[in-house]
């Protein structure tokens, strides 16, 4: 039990462990994290099976991982807590009774007579020591007074508090990891749904995309209200960095996208060699619209959001955005079919119509409206706070451990032929110069006295 | 004058201190320091001039993409060197260190950089960009002088091993990065782990994700942990403390630059 009790408090513990996890956390960042095994053997060929197998290709969440960051985590309570107990002695019970001998061996130090007695050698020493806001602790034993005087002793435990703020933050991980809940869900105007493990429901009012002059997107917009037992409570407005809170649930605007299923499209209809003619029509895909003095039936069959033709010569949307919308549309006459072919919204000239019999009209498609959805994240974090209070404990312990240097200054004092012996010693582990030159301005200034 | 001019005589500036500094080592005219270290003045006012120019202009923080930032970084390399300088006097570090500034700028002004100011995808509009890259930055612009005055160190070290004497003592050089590490250890701990969780959460939903430039600030950020506490503890120091604090650096780079161009991840925009 002792044996490992030293070795989970060994600071070479710390540092082989502070090698392992950088050395493993750099191997997951070389490895493509989480992808299918397929795109790993294509990447990798036969190593695939052995990284998967390792679970590198999961690094950050195999047990090996997490079983290194426990390791490190006791390594850091147990090491902390074994030089903490120490430490608060000496805190708050110091010695106060010291030998000359353990002045002598410090760095900074002093001896010297002073021809008062041994109060008043006493008193102006404490005094020069409070201006300087040092806190003091007198005892006197047989003939000698002992005077430890101490200040910024709270940076001791620096460490201590930046070791306490990252265990809380590795606690806090933890609680995330297994009460953590994250869902995305996906909204069209107007829907209602009910948050999963919540008892309120959403719904989506409305959902914009902002856009610069460029055409590059700004912003995603969501309104929402909050629904509880078929009751709206209240609306607010979601976007990018402005989430929604609620009940523990936090609501991000995550993505968004195109209901590409039933849009609703404008066709304008012209006639090449009569200009004054010109006809709007508002229709569906599927819709058939008669052109009453044209003895047509006009229908669009499909449309696409983003066409293009690929490489084995296939009509596809490359994507879901409408880059460059496009729509089939057909012309019957009498249950023959006399035109077909695709016409674009961005490039108005370059129709591609097949006619089977002459005809002068030309179409355009000139709008498109087609239902947005807006995809919201809903998370419920319970970790989080508790990781904000590590990252607290973690600055206010870094700036102790290097912004509030500890010292402490003994002092041995001895009366003889109304003469006071002073013996003096400075112990600071950090900023030593700073001490110093405090600690010779006071015995200066102690000599000098009249 | 627009932007791109007063980046540019930034740039000139700080080329022509360098030549006074190292004027000044092979010849050791204290002017000619002197001189150098009023020129980079100049040069940081005209820098900043700039970078003031660009916020007013784009209407965002001036990191936003690899040009902005680098500026910043050389920007923010100037202003450590300065603490440092009045604090420690290290003159003899000075041409060293204008060194980095003008790769930093170099690169920046590089015809690969795309230089106009692009306006921000949504993730980036908040003003958590503000403090976490600029704090980041800070932080790493210490490591950098850490970085210099560590291989100070090791050329010190070796000429006094030699019996030879070198202007700046190695124990002083080893003192002075210790020092910076205790500047830009806390300020990197501040602005890459904490303001960055605190962005993350509140932009994506998830404090911590394992995204690379995550991972690799957690590297570089146990590099430095490694140093203090084989400093403070075991009591390592010298030879052994200069080649972590080096090794910190080259990783803080590497999550500069390396992550955007060799990592893809959710941080690809900057
Ligand atoms: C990423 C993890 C860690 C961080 C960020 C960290 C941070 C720190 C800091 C900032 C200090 C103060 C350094 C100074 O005063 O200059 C310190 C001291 C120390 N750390 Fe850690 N630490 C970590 C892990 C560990 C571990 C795993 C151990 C376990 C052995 C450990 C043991 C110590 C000890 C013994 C001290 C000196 C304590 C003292 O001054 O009383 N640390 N640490």
């Amino acid at each position: 039990m002792k044996s490992i009790l030293r070795f989970f408090s060994s600071v070479k513990l710390a540092i082989v462990l502070f090698i392992i996890i950088t050395s493993a956390s750099i191997v997951g960042t070389l490895i493509p994290q989480g992808q299918t095994l397929p795109e790993y053997t294509a990447r990798f060929g036969q190593l695939a099976d052995l990284f998967t197998r390792l679970q590198l290709t999961d690094l950050y969440h195999s047990w090996w991982f997490i079983g290194l960051l426990f390791f490190f985590a006791l390594n850091i309570i147990i090491c902390t807590l074994t030089r903490l107990i120490p430490k608060l002695n000496r805190t708050f019970k110091p010695k106060r009774v010291f030998e000359p001998k353990n002045i002598n061996t410090l760095k900074i130090k002093e001896k010297f007579n002073k021809s008062w007695s041994l109060v008043k050698t006493k008193e102006a020493l404490k005094k020069e020591f409070l201006t300087k806001h040092y806190r003091l602790h007198e005892n006197s034993k047989e003939n000698k007074t002992y005077l430890l005087a101490r200040k910024k002793i709270a940076g001791w435990f620096g460490a201590d508090i930046v070791h306490l703020g990252l265990i809380t933050i590795l606690t806090g991980g933890i609680i995330s990891g297994i009460g953590g809940f994250k869902k995305n869900l996906t909204f069209t105007q107007g829907d209602i749904l009910s948050v999963p493990q919540a008892n309120f429901k959403l719904r989506l009012d409305k959902f914009e995309t902002e856009y610069y002059s460029n055409g590059n997107v700004r912003d995603w917009k969501s309104t929402l209200t909050v629904f509880e037992e078929e009751k709206p409570l209240f609306s607010k407005i979601i976007e990018v960095n402005h989430p929604l809170s609620y009940k523990g649930f936090v609501f991000y605007q995550s993505s968004y996208g195109w209901n590409w299923e039933n849009p609703s499209l404008e066709i304008w209809v012209k006639k090449r060699n009569e200009p004054s003619f010109f006809r709007k029509l508002n229709l569906k895909v599927g819709e058939k619209i008669k052109l009453e003095d044209e003895d047509l039936i006009f229908s669009v069959a499909y449309f696409i959001p983003d066409f293009f033709i690929n490489e084995k010569n296939e009509i596809i949307s490359r994507s879901l955005e409408p880059n460059n919308p496009a729509a089939f549309i057909e012309g019957w006459q009498e249950n023959e079919k006399i035109f077909s072919g695709w016409i674009f919204s961005k490039f108005p000239d370059y129709a591609r119509i097949h006619s089977q019999k002459e005809t002068n009209l030309s179409f355009e498609l000139k709008d498109f409206t087609a239902g947005n959805f807006s995809v919201i994240q809903a998370v419920r974090d319970p970790g989080v706070n508790i990781i904000w209070l590590g990252c607290s404990f973690l600055m206010l312990g870094l700036a102790l451990a290097f912004y509030w240097p500890p010292r402490e200054v003994k002092i041995i004092l001895e009366e003889s032929h109304g003469k006071t012996e002073v013996t003096a010693g400075g112990i600071a582990s950090k900023s030593k110069d700073a001490l110093q030159a405090e600690f010779e301005t006071v015995m200066t200034s102690i000599r000098r006295l009249k | 004058m627009n932007e791109s001019t007063l980046f540019l005589i930034a740039f000139i500036l700080y080329i022509v201190s360098a030549f006074f500094y190292f004027a000044f080592l092979f010849t050791k005219i204290k002017k000619s320091a002197q001189i150098g270290f009023g020129t980079v003045f100049v040069g940081f006012i005209f820098h900043t001039v700039a970078l003031i120019l660009r916020t007013v202009e784009s209407g965002h923080a001036p990191f936003t993409n690899m040009y902005e930032s680098l500026s910043f970084l050389a920007w923010a390399s100037i202003i450590a060197y300065i603490i440092i300088e009045g604090k420690f006097k290290i003159r003899k570090a000075g041409p060293y260190f204008m060194l980095i500034v003008i790769a930093l700028m170099a690169v920046a002004s590089s015809p690969l950089m795309p230089k106009e100011a692009t306006p921000l995808v949504p993730a980036l509009q908040s003003y958590w960009l503000w403090l976490h890259v600029s704090v980041t930055l800070l932080g790493e612009a210490f490591f950098a002088v850490a970085f210099i005055t560590s291989i100070m160190y090791l050329v010190a070290e070796s000429k006094e091993k030699k019996g030879k004497k070198h202007s700046i003592s190695s124990k002083k050089l080893d003192s002075i990065s210790y020092r910076c590490i205790a500047i830009g250890f806390p300020l990197f701990t501040l602005g890459g782990l904490v303001f960055g969780m605190i962005w993350a959460y509140k932009a994506w939903g998830s404090y911590w994700s394992w995204d690379p430039k995550e991972v690799w600030s957690l590297i570089t950020w146990f590099v430095f942990a490694l140093y203090l506490h084989t400093r403070i503890v075991m009591g390592w120091k010298g030879r052994r403390s200069a080649f972590i604090a080096i090794f910190g650096f080259l990783a803080a780079l590497f999550t500069y630059f390396g992550v955007n161009y060799l990592i893809a991840g959710l941080h690809s925009y900057a």
